[in-house]
């Protein structure tokens, strides 16, 4: 019989946690077998060349966040490995599933906009197993997720332009670069550094009352530094869940787009870099 | 016209009753004279372009380190069995071997031979020989042809795996690490990782020649230099004015690791550290080499 495994089957667990609210998880790997080529060549043979990985992309709703008394250094699970932890964990779809160990996050957004429930998406590179097996060591949740659904209401975003202009929607996105050291006789790193600087990107869209776009030219009177801290508070609460909080954001990009059947929206990008 | 597609233009190499095709992925064959202007007092022009040595040829190909081979209990590839040969010969006496690629072929003697190996890699080897010919034997004769021969590759651990070729996934080089400690005992030690290394040695040849024949009566060898370059996270700074000596010795693996044919051994009598270096660049970690050397 033809089955089908659909949402209620499927999760997925990191480091022993259960990820809520998920909309999306995407692994894939691709082999690094190569067809050898050699003058004379009478038969395909396959070898590897270079190192095998997979990638891990989970996007989920924000739904729950950890409790205050988690040891953690944020209150959104997948935030805290964009520093220098790796991860490992389990997908399970129907009677099946697949494992992956030693994975770091590579990169990290959250966006929202009007009528939304903010999201998280993440992306990660599997430097060690990916697939059958099972899992050594798994760490039990002593610090379960609670739900906690923050609103597109009840946010505060604190950038002195957004007073008298309508924000739509925001994605902040964490860039960490990883260095994975290869030595010979392992086809798994020895070890992974986490890269620096962290690159953080910061999209606002607004539609503008009195929005100034600003000259392009890089000068330094005009050239434009922001601190922005955007904050996640619970629906219909004044309870603060998660906040992020970035200085000196340089403006990078600006748009303006007018339209017949709507209004006036400005697209900007501020950018900033974190040393670790 | 030949015409003669990469798929019919293999390399193979025979020393005697033993012979090996290699995974060569290019070759190059040159066949020169030298013709030298000659002047006289008394004449305008030249009196003509007249050979001033020997016609001599010469082949280099980079090749997949294959370690399918066994000559003479010798596993590995041909070239590195002769380069073994060669380097721990006890005579002077070079014999040379026969090297053919698309139909050409010339009686080589081994100029060089180089290899690396690096993490999750394919090692790739290359080789070059002198053809100088013999008594009344042209260095280069035959014509663009069709080669069709087999090659091994290993199928131990799977029917389309190539097993049988050197991988830095089951090449440890270990004895190539770097060992630094405090000078004290019990201290600390420092123990180097090793990312790759590159290995190359060099022959001389000296060819005989005697009046009324043009190529020589035998050809001899002379010396051989040999060097490692090991590239570690480790910096020796402590590198002493006459480094003492060792002997190193680097063990090929293939993909299956637990068969004891696709191996292979090279070994480095009395090597020295003659130098040490270190590098940084932005997104990486600061990495040192290492120059091992030894003469033969």
């Amino acid at each position: 019989m033809l089955g089908r495994i659909r949402r209620e089957a499927e999760s997925i667990a990191i480091n022993g946690s259960g990820i809520q609210g998920v909309q999306s998880v995407s692994a894939n790997y691709s082999s690094v077998a190569r067809p050898l080529r050699n003058l004379g060549i009478n038969s395909i043979k396959y070898a590897p060349e270079g190192p095998q990985t997979a990638t891990l992309d989970v996007s989920n709703l924000l739904i729950n966040t950890l409790p205050d008394s988690a040891p953690a250094t944020s209150k959104e699970l997948m935030q805290n490995f964009t520093g220098d932890i790796a991860f490992s964990g389990v997908v399970n779809h129907g009677a099946k599933n697949f494992i992956f160990t030693e994975g770091y996050m590579e990169t990290y957004s959250v966006s929202c906009a009007i009528g939304e429930v903010p999201s998280v998406s993440t992306s990660s590179v599997i430097y060690g197993e990916f697939g059958t097996g099972t899992l050594a060591n798994v760490p039990t949740d002593n610090s379960p997720s609670v739900v906690n659904i923050p609103s597109y209401s009840s946010m505060e975003i604190n950038l002195d332009t957004f007073s008298t202009n309508r924000v739509s929607s925001f994605n902040v996105a964490i860039a960490t670069p990883r260095v994975p050291l290869y030595v010979v006789g392992s086809d798994v790193p020895t070890g992974v550094i986490a890269g620096t600087p962290v690159e953080v990107n910061v999209n606002f869209t607004i539609e503008p009352d009195d929005y100034e776009i600003k000259n392009m030219r890089f000068v330094p009177d005009q050239t434009v530094f922001e601190n922005t801290v955007i904050t996640l508070k619970k629906n219909n609460s004044d309870a603060t869940l998660l906040q992020y909080s970035f200085n000196d954001m340089l403006l990078t990009s600006e748009s303006f787009q007018g339209d017949v059947d709507s209004n006036a929206q400005v697209n900007f990008n501020l950018r900033s870099f974190i040393l670790r | 016209m030949a015409t003669v597609f990469y798929d019919k233009a293999s390399v193979s190499v025979e020393w005697g009753s033993v012979g090996e095709t290699l995974l060569a992925s290019d070759f190059t064959i040159n066949y020169s004279t030298s013709a030298q202007p000659l002047y006289a007092v008394g004449n305008k022009g030249s009196l003509g372009q007249f050979p001033s040595s020997a016609r001599v040829g010469d082949i280099s190909f980079n090749f997949i380190t294959s370690l399918t081979g066994a000559h003479y209990g010798q596993k590995g590839n041909i070239i590195n069995f002769l380069a073994s040969g060669i380097k721990h010969s006890v005579g002077s006496t070079a014999s040379g071997v026969t090297i053919s690629g698309a139909g050409v072929k010339g009686f080589g003697f081994l100029n060089s031979y180089s290899l690396n190996v690096a993490s999750n890699s394919i090692s790739s080897s290359s080789a070059s020989f002198t053809f100088f010919g013999h008594d009344n034997e042209l260095p280069i004769s035959g014509r663009l042809a069709d080669s069709t021969v087999t090659v091994g590759l290993g199928t131990t651990a799977g029917g389309s795996l190539a097993t049988g070729i050197a991988h830095g996934r089951y090449t440890p080089l270990t004895t190539l690490r770097t060992t630094i400690g405090a000078g004290y005992d019990p201290g600390p030690t420092d123990i180097g990782t090793v990312f790759g290394a590159d290995y190359s040695v060099s022959f001389n040849h000296n060819p005989i020649y005697k009046l009324g024949q043009e190529f020589p009566v035998t050809s001899l060898y002379t010396t051989a230099q040999e060097s490692i370059n090991v590239t570690e996270d480790i910096f020796q700074s402590g590198l002493a004015f006459n480094e003492s000596s060792n002997d190193y010795t680097i063990d090929l693996h293939g993909l299956d690791d637990a068969s004891t044919n696709d191996k292979m051994q090279l070994k480095m009598i009395s090597g020295k550290q003659v130098s040490t270096s270190m590098s940084a660049g932005l997104d990486d970690i600061v990495r040192s080499q290492k120059t091992l050397t030894a003469s033969y």
